[in-house]
């Protein structure tokens, strides 16, 4: 069933999860982190993933980032079942297809704000002209013009969740994983965070699955995937 | 690329931790350098100093000499073989000289010892010990002049000082007993007891004649070369040119296998010390990069995020050890310069702590002022092994770097 899931030609989705758990087993423990889970997540989306903490919504992005595999289920991505693919593959598929933003600490530190942004541009092997170009768009659009030197000692939470932001988009991902990226930074800050997100997704078509236990936040996406003890609790479409 | 920029960053970022990582690296070169050199200083002076009393580095001598020394064996036309391989590649000076056993007397006693007669015009202080350590009287000017010059203790033992006669007795080419007399003109003090209380250095002509030989015969020829370290190579070469099946030609390590023996045995001892050295070494870099690993495991886990190939994450970290291992080895150059050209050219004098002694090893005198040596293939094995050394332990670190398993360093927060 899942196979023909799959392959059925009339969904637009980039994420498909199907029957997806994983147990994490500490000692004789068994810890059920995502239960028997199916999502679809359709191109373009804004969607939130919310629930209390440790509810496994972080689990829930890392195996659709292929980062954690899942004990029974398959995850697809644009159609590839994860679980097909070697290490190489994935993480090429992490750099090339998939943006990722962290709740905090996501910028190499020995690299400025620029250099960040540029990353995954020189590691898909894009030519140094295109580069700059590229990044110095990406950080207007962020609004991080002025700050291209900066290391990120050198700046706020929430101008470095820019930058992680613009790391993310600037290689034209099909999607963008956020785990918890304002929870971190104070509400103001999460606002304009969110308007920058937002505003990718109409702008662009960058299709966005962020996680977060935050209401003022989930308020803003599209769909909103609530979720506890590692099931989905409700799936909803805001108007 | 840009991952060795980031790379040298990162080593960067502990300075502190990085110095002292990169002095320890500096010190495994110090502490080699001067292993090695002194050693081979060492090595150097005990070689050269036993050719000098003898054979020389390379030796042209009659077939069967070495295992049993007879001076009824002996080398023909010794004058244009000595000639020949005096003009050859590498080659300092070539001595024609007669060794053989003899005793020496006066009215008073009669004391067992060794004879080396010698052409003057062909010897040097710097080739001949003898020479070189006269304390009294002089050396004898051509080898047909006559004169004695003999060790000092031994004159003592016979009553001598210069000017009085010497009578020595010895076997000649045809196996016969011969005595002759000679006038001691100088002496001298090796500083070596057998050297000392029973050597004799005489004029070539004098013995040739005393023993029957042509004038153009003599035991052998010494060979000294402008690099010791190529004797057996020299060797090789001399013995693809002269393959007169009378005519042996040795190495040092052949002719003076006691020497040899001594000096394998102490090298090997050498490099078990420097191997403990480098084992000390390698612990502290390989401890250092594992901590620089483990404590960025986050960080690692965010570049396998977006996008870094473990395999690239793998090569990230060894060119931070790439970076350290250099950094070692420049600071290891920086303080290594100044102690070897201290050590080349003042080097260390013991001579006020070992007093009037004199200190041998294998019947070799060693030079109380220690200095070191180190020839460019030394500099470049040291710096390689001990920059090889680095990378190497490198490797685990960086392996454990890509093995990070990006959820576990993710889940940190
Ligand atoms: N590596 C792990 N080992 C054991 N249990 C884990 C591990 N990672 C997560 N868990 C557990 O899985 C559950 C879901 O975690 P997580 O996905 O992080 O939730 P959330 O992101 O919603 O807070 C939690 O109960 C957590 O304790
Ligand atoms: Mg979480």
């Amino acid at each position: 069933m899942s196979q023909a899931l799959a392959n059925d030609p009339k969904r637009e989705d980039i994420v498909r999860l199907v029957d997806v758990s994983k147990i994490y087993r500490q000692g004789k423990i068994e810890v059920r982190a995502v239960d028997n889970l199916s999502l679809e997540i359709d191109t373009g989306d804004f969607c939130a993933l919310c629930g209390p903490s440790g509810s496994g919504k972080t689990t829930v992005l890392n195996m659709i980032g292929g980062l954690d595999i899942p004990t029974h289920g398959q995850v697809f991505l644009e159609r590839r079942d994860l679980a097909s693919l070697s290490r190489g593959e994935v993480a090429a598929i992490r750099r090339d297809r998939i943006g990722f933003v962290f709740q905090a600490y996501n910028l190499i530190p020995v690299m400025t704000a620029y250099e960040n942004a540029e990353f995954v541009l020189k590691l898909q092997g894009v030519s140094a002209v295109e580069c700059h170009t590229r990044v110095m768009t990406i950080l207007k659009e962020v609004g991080l013009v002025g700050l291209e030197h900066r290391r990120p000692d050198e700046m706020s939470g929430g101008q470095q969740q820019r930058v992680a932001i613009a790391r993310a988009i600037v290689t034209r991902p099909a999607i963008v994983l956020a785990d918890e990226p304002t929870a971190n930074v104070d509400s103001a800050t999460a606002d304009s965070l969110l308007d920058l997100m937002q505003k990718l997704n109409r702008q662009d078509g960058i299709t966005f699955l962020f996680s977060t236990h935050d209401k003022r936040v989930m308020d803003r996406a599209r769909r909103i995937v609530r979720m506890r003890d590692g099931r989905i609790e409700s799936d909803e479409v805001q108007g | 690329m840009q991952m060795w920029n980031i790379a040298w960053r990162n080593v960067w970022r502990r300075r502190r931790r990085t110095l002292i990582t990169g002095f320890s690296i500096g010190f495994g070169v110090l502490l080699a350098a001067i292993f090695t050199g002194m050693a081979i200083y060492m090595y150097g002076n005990m070689i050269n100093a036993s050719a000098a009393t003898g054979f020389g580095h390379v030796t042209f001598e009659p077939i069967g000499y070495s295992k049993a020394p007879a001076l009824d064996k002996r080398l023909s036309r010794v004058d244009t073989l000595r000639e020949q391989i005096v003009h050859e590649n590498g080659v300092d000076a070539a001595m024609e000289r007669i060794m053989g056993q003899a005793m020496f007397a006066t009215a008073s006693k009669t004391v067992g010892g060794m004879f080396l007669a010698i052409n003057p015009q062909h010897e040097s202080a710097e080739y001949n010990l003898l020479i070189r350590s006269l304390v009294e009287g002089k050396v004898f000017s051509d080898k047909n002049a006559g004169g004695v010059v003999i060790g000092k203790r031994l004159a003592e033992k016979l009553n001598l000082r210069i000017g009085k006669k010497l009578v020595y007795t010895t076997t000649d080419v045809n196996g016969e007993i011969v005595s002759e007399i000679a006038r001691v003109s100088g002496l001298f003090v090796t500083g070596v007891d057998e050297i000392d209380g029973g050597m004799a250095l005489f004029p070539l002509r004098q013995i040739q004649h005393v023993l029957g030989y042509h004038a153009d015969e003599a035991t052998l020829i010494a060979v000294m070369l402008r690099q010791q370290r190529h004797a057996e190579s020299s060797r090789d070469v001399f013995r693809q040119k002269y393959h007169d099946p009378s005519i042996e030609i040795l190495s040092w390590q052949q002719t003076q296998p006691d020497l040899a023996g001594m000096i394998t045995i102490d090298a090997a001892s050498n490099y078990v010390m420097q191997f403990l050295i480098a084992l000390l070494i390698a612990a502290g870099i390989l401890n250092t990069m594992l901590m620089s690993v483990l404590e960025r495991t986050r960080e690692f886990g965010v570049m396998l995020a977006i996008g870094l190939s473990p395999k690239r994450l793998f090569w990230l970290v060894m060119a931070e050890s790439y970076w350290m291992a250099l950094i070692g080895l420049v600071i290891g150059i920086v303080i290594t310069s100044p102690f070897y050209w201290y050590f080349d050219v003042y080097g260390l004098d013991f001579s006020s702590l070992l007093g009037d002694e004199s200190y041998t090893v294998s019947n070799v005198l060693i030079d109380p002022v220690i200095r070191m040596k180190l020839h460019v293939i030394h500099v470049i094995a040291i710096l390689s092994a001990v920059f090889g050394l680095a990378l190497l332990s490198g490797i685990y670190p960086a392996w454990r770097a890509g093995r990070v398993p990006p959820v576990e360093s993710l889940r940190t927060i």
